[in-house]
């Protein structure tokens, strides 16, 4: 996708290519110097992004002008499955895909099971990994190869409705002992108001399996364990199965007007959610305003300090890119320079991924008036040093992801139970990964 | 009448025999392009197996021998029936005694009633079910604050026993004024006696229409249910739309179509996928074929 | 048209003349209660639309900062929007109403070699899902280059089987074979008769086949769904819905369930202007016989 005139092709614009490719390095490793060499206009790279986030232009339009010689188009073709859709379309097609596109964490072994990332690492400078939390540069890189560049994180914390808390003398959960016991106390003590919503989630499911010490999958090549109803997800299954069971959290769908309205007039009195989370809380809500509370998310274990993390994306570049160095030094550019890192942290609410802005103690003390003032950044800062970096997802984890929705929504309709849900899962995925062609071990 | 047809313009005669071939020509290129050689595509395709690892090779009818016996796809089928026979016989009956009504003229505001009722056609999909997605809404839904408000329990739209009425229900607001119109059309379409007609008070005029204009529309009738035992088994887009509301009952295997657009574009078995809509595509013309007996039995 | 004619009307006529608009008034509200609820949510802040009574206005009328929205969002994507929707539907309902009108012809009015295997298949195609036909298309456009062109949308839009039905049935009667004949007997081609007699007769039915067409254009989600990447050629309908999800995932999307109801507002006042003018011509075309008769 580059606007270089194919016919043209002379000693003279080859050069002035491997000037152009050159001169996109250094600004790689001079991240915010802007040494970019004056281009005409014919031999400007093009880059296209495929990006739902809000504003994601802005920060294009910042790095153009630093790199007056590339032309970045971003475009949003949709979040969550349709942009998926569409991406995984044009791998098979071979043809439309964009350079550099936005993935979420969990999407990455997919993509890379379809060979369509392309690794980073030859264009990055040594050591650029170091600068990254721990756990997010395990999940984007494969010893030495690097298939895309974290981007914001979704550490987890229990957000609560401290108003309901308080009128009915309800503590603030430290462990998932308390959160049940408060949860029965709430429901007794004020009938239709529940301390949490179950909803069919998957991606929450992952995300608060991962912090009970579920890890599902272990793929090796073409060999992959799955390991889904174990005794920890079998655990955690009839924890929850109890308190459905005593009608101490309601089952509606969640991400519904209804579900937004429910936590707003604290119908749900808390949410174990991400650091993302409270951007659409703020805009959805207004009788709660004010009155949110953020504490850590609760623990298996008492005096645990153990997190997790619910969604967060990375830039990937694609293996059909003409301009691999190009897209790596755009992906860098928006991964870690640091005014794009501060921009998105501050304006557009994106968790950060690297360390400095994490350790930022005026960044993180930063007081949210949704929150009654507290700084409710530190709270996430500090879940995201406790994520264990070792969860897998699986290759075809849409397909997993499928399998919870349906099969818990069958528990939830009061077909079995939870825990039979998770051996269902089980049997349909080992199925589906011999089906696809894996050793399932 | 005939003057205008001596021609004024020397131009090529077609013959009649060439005619119809060139009448058809730009439809059938578009229905060939468009139509047949992106089936036989996807009929190739459902011959085939593209697996994550290993690739891609051809299984001749494997994935229509595990079609037959899935019962996610049949459990899907039978939904579909039960749906069609609550949904079809409300639709067509309220359209068709809508038409009735308006063609009689025994009502007021025939014109505004018959662009009204027509109007949800003109709405997308995607928006008729977001909007009875949040009238339908269980706890805050308008539906619910008004039972809330009467202190009757609140109805819960998004149950197991419900969804399948709610949806019905959409299907319904979408598509009666529709087939009404069609309906209409036909009855008006009947020459009628007027001096007959205009001796006839209410009552006659309504036993009129029923002893001597229906009958004479039921080949029209035919034709739309035909038309709605097709669009019944191919439903897709309002389960689909609606799935986030009403996630503990509505699966990815919900319709047919639901599971072959969950395993095409969410499980990437696109083989499958083209196998399980071919097989759809079987039941579509059996049932059809079924009711174009049936019908022929009862008309004679 | 109907039977009201100079009729002596009795009492009892009144009366029953009453009680049926009574009840078509009540399906009346039916209609339109979905409606008005994006009327009354085009007006509210999203904290209104969840807190507030469905079917009526809150007292912080937002309609102004709605619309505002909607048309500045992503520098005014949402003209461009229903600027393509209107473009994809106009063509694609042109040109499968001329196919139609054709083929149904051709239909109606020859009896040639293959005659009825063609129209079974045309009327078979209807019963193969789209879905399956889509993944195809893409693959076969990704090829020759269409993806992401209006084309892409166009082109199957043309193909309406349906519409090929209608205008059999509709030529069938309003066209009788005298006039062909007188037609013939003058000694003018086959295409002349139809360009210069029949086509006036046609219109009505051309008409019909149109605005369904027209509708299943505007209406389409799906095919453009898969084939449109680029948000400048989005129809409205994959636009709105790419809008809707944004607050239903996490990673940071913004929240835009009132500008989405003033977009479906915004997006169904075209269809429903273009009914109100089209009523009289259109309806004319579905009542085949009435020409006849």
């Amino acid at each position: 996708m580059t606007n270089q005139k194919s016919n043209g092709a002379g000693f003279s614009r080859m050069n002035r290519r491997q000037l152009l490719q050159g001169s996109a390095a250094l600004g790689a490793a001079a991240a915010a110097g802007g040494v970019a060499l004056p281009a005409r206009a014919e031999d400007k790279v093009k880059l296209t992004v495929w990006a739902w986030t809000p504003r994601t232009q802005e920060m294009a339009d910042l790095y153009m002008k630093k790199n007056p010689n590339v032309d970045v188009v971003v475009e949003n073709v949709g979040q969550g499955a349709p942009h998926y859709v569409k991406l995984r379309n044009a791998i098979t097609a071979g043809t439309g895909l964009p350079d550099v596109a936005l993935i979420e964490f969990n999407s990455i072994p997919s993509f890379r099971a379809l060979n369509a990332l392309a690794d980073l690492s030859p264009n990055l400078p040594a050591g650029f990994g170091d600068q990254y939390m721990d756990w997010t540069w395990a999940a984007v890189s494969d010893g030495s190869k690097v298939f895309g560049l974290p981007w914001n994180s979704g550490p987890m914390a229990l957000l609560y409705h401290a108003d309901v808390l308080d009128r009915h003398g309800i503590a603030v959960p430290e462990t998932w002992d308390d959160f049940a016991e408060q949860a029965k106390k709430l429901a007794k003590a004020a009938p239709g108001t529940y301390l949490a919503n179950f909803g069919v989630d998957p991606g929450w499911t992952a995300a608060v399996l991962w912090q009970a010490g579920w890890r599902p999958f272990r793929t090796n090549g073409t060999e992959i364990e799955i390991r889904i109803n174990d005794d920890i997800a079998k655990n955690w299954a009839n924890y929850w199965q109890a308190l459905i069971d005593a009608k101490a959290v309601d089952t509606k769908p969640a991400w519904t007007t209804e579900w937004f309205a429910a936590l707003d007039d604290g119908t749900y009195a808390s949410w174990v959610t991400a650091a993302w989370a409270p951007i659409l809380m703020e805009q959805a809500m207004k009788k709660s305003f004010g009155k949110w509370r953020a504490a850590p998310m609760p623990q298996w274990q008492k005096g645990g300090k153990v997190a997790s993390n619910w969604g967060g994306t990375v830039f990937s570049a694609f293996t059909t890119t003409p301009n691999l160095k190009a897209a790596t030094d755009f992906a860098a550019f928006m991964s870690a320079d640091p005014q794009a890192a501060r921009f998105w942290l501050t304006e557009v609410f994106l968790f950060p991924v690297l360390t400095e802005l994490v350790d930022d103690k005026v960044l993180m003390g930063h007081k949210y008036d949704f929150y009654g003032g507290q700084p409710v950044n530190e709270v996430f800062a500090e879940a995201l040093t406790q994520v264990d970096p070792s969860f897998e997802f699986a290759p075809f984890q849409d397909y997993v992801n499928l399998q919870i929705e349906d099969h818990f929504a069958q528990a939830i309709a009061g077909r079995g139970t939870l825990a039979d849900a998770f051996d269902r899962i089980q049997d349909a995925v080992v199925a589906y990964a011999g089906d696809q062609g894996y050793t399932v071990k | 009448m005939t003057r205008s047809l001596a021609g004024h313009r020397p131009r090529v005669i077609i013959g009649k025999k060439i005619a119809p071939y060139v009448l058809l020509l730009p439809f059938v290129l578009v229905f060939v392009a468009f139509l047949i050689v992106p089936m036989i595509y996807a009929f190739n395709l459902s011959l085939h197996k593209t697996a994550l690892v290993g690739g891609t090779r051809f299984v001749g009818f494997d994935n229509y021998a595990r079609a037959f016996v899935d019962p996610n796809f049949w459990s899907g089928v039978w939904l579909l029936v039960r749906f069609g026979l609550i949904q079809m016989p409300i639709m067509l009956s309220l359209a068709l005694a809508f038409a009735l009504i308006l063609d009689s003229g025994l009502v007021y505001a025939r014109g505004l009633f018959r662009i009204a009722f027509f109007l949800p056609y003109a709405v997308p999909a995607v928006i008729a079910t977001l909007m009875w997605g949040y009238l339908y809404g269980p706890a805050y839904g308008p539906i619910a604050q008004i039972a809330a408000f009467l202190s009757l329990p609140k109805p819960d739209f998004f149950s197991e026993n419900a969804i399948l009425g709610s949806i019905a229900n959409i299907t319904i607001w979408e598509y009666t004024g529709y087939n009404m119109i069609i309906y209409f059309a036909a009855l008006q379409a009947i020459p009628t006696d007027l001096e007959e007609a205009s001796k006839m008070d209410g009552a006659s005029a309504f036993t009129y229409a029923v002893r001597v204009k229906l009958p004479m529309i039921v080949p029209m009738i035919i034709v739309t249910i035909m038309f709605s035992i097709i669009g019944t088994l191919q439903l897709f887009s309002e389960p689909y739309l609606i799935t986030n509301l009403a996630r503990s009952v509505i699966n990815s295997h919900f319709t047919p179509n639901y599971y072959a657009y969950t395993l095409a574009f969410t499980a990437q078995q696109y083989n499958y996928s083209a196998a399980i809509s071919f097989v759809l595509g079987a039941v579509v013309a059996v049932f059809s074929y079924a009711f174009m007996l049936a019908s022929n039995r009862g008309a004679r | 048209m109907g039977i009201v004619g100079n009729t002596v009307r009795s009492a009892r006529f009144r009366l029953s003349r009453w009680v049926l608009t009574a009840i078509l008034c009540i399906y009346l509200v039916y209609t339109l209660i979905p409606i008005f609820y994006v009327v009354t949510a085009s007006t509210k802040t999203n904290a209104d639309l969840f807190g507030t009574f469905g079917l009526w206005f809150s007292d912080d009328f937002h309609l102004r900062e709605n619309l505002v929205d909607l048309f500045t969002m992503q520098d005014g994507i949402f003209l461009r929007w229903l600027g393509n929707t209107f473009f994809y539907a106009l063509t694609s309902a042109i040109g499968a109403a001329f196919f139609a009108l054709l083929a149904g012809y051709a239909f109606a009015k020859y009896d040639f070699a293959g005659k009825r295997l063609l129209f079974a298949l045309v009327l078979g195609a209807v019963m193969i899902p789209q879905t399956a036909l889509v993944i195809p298309l893409y693959l076969l456009f990704s090829k020759v280059g269409l993806l992401n062109t209006p084309l892409a949308v166009i082109l199957p839009s043309l193909v309406f089987p349906p519409g090929v039905f209608l205008m059999r049935v509709y030529v069938e009667e309003a066209v009788s074979d005298e006039i062909i004949d007188a037609g013939r007997v003058d000694g003018a081609g086959e295409l002349h008769i139809l360009s210069g007699l029949t086509f006036r007769l046609l219109m009505p039915g051309f008409a019909t086949v149109f605005i369904l067409a027209f509708v299943a254009a505007w209406n389409n989600y799906f095919l453009p769904l898969v084939v449109m990447s680029t948000s400048d050629q989005f129809p409205v309908t994959v636009g709105l819905a790419i809008w809707y999800a944004s607050a239903t995932t996490g990673s940071g999307g913004n929240l835009l369930f009132t500008v989405v109801m003033a977009g479906s507002l915004v997006s169904i006042l075209p269809v429903i202007l273009a009914f109100l003018i089209m009523q009289r011509f259109w309806q004319g075309g579905l009542s085949a016989g009435s020409v006849k008769a």
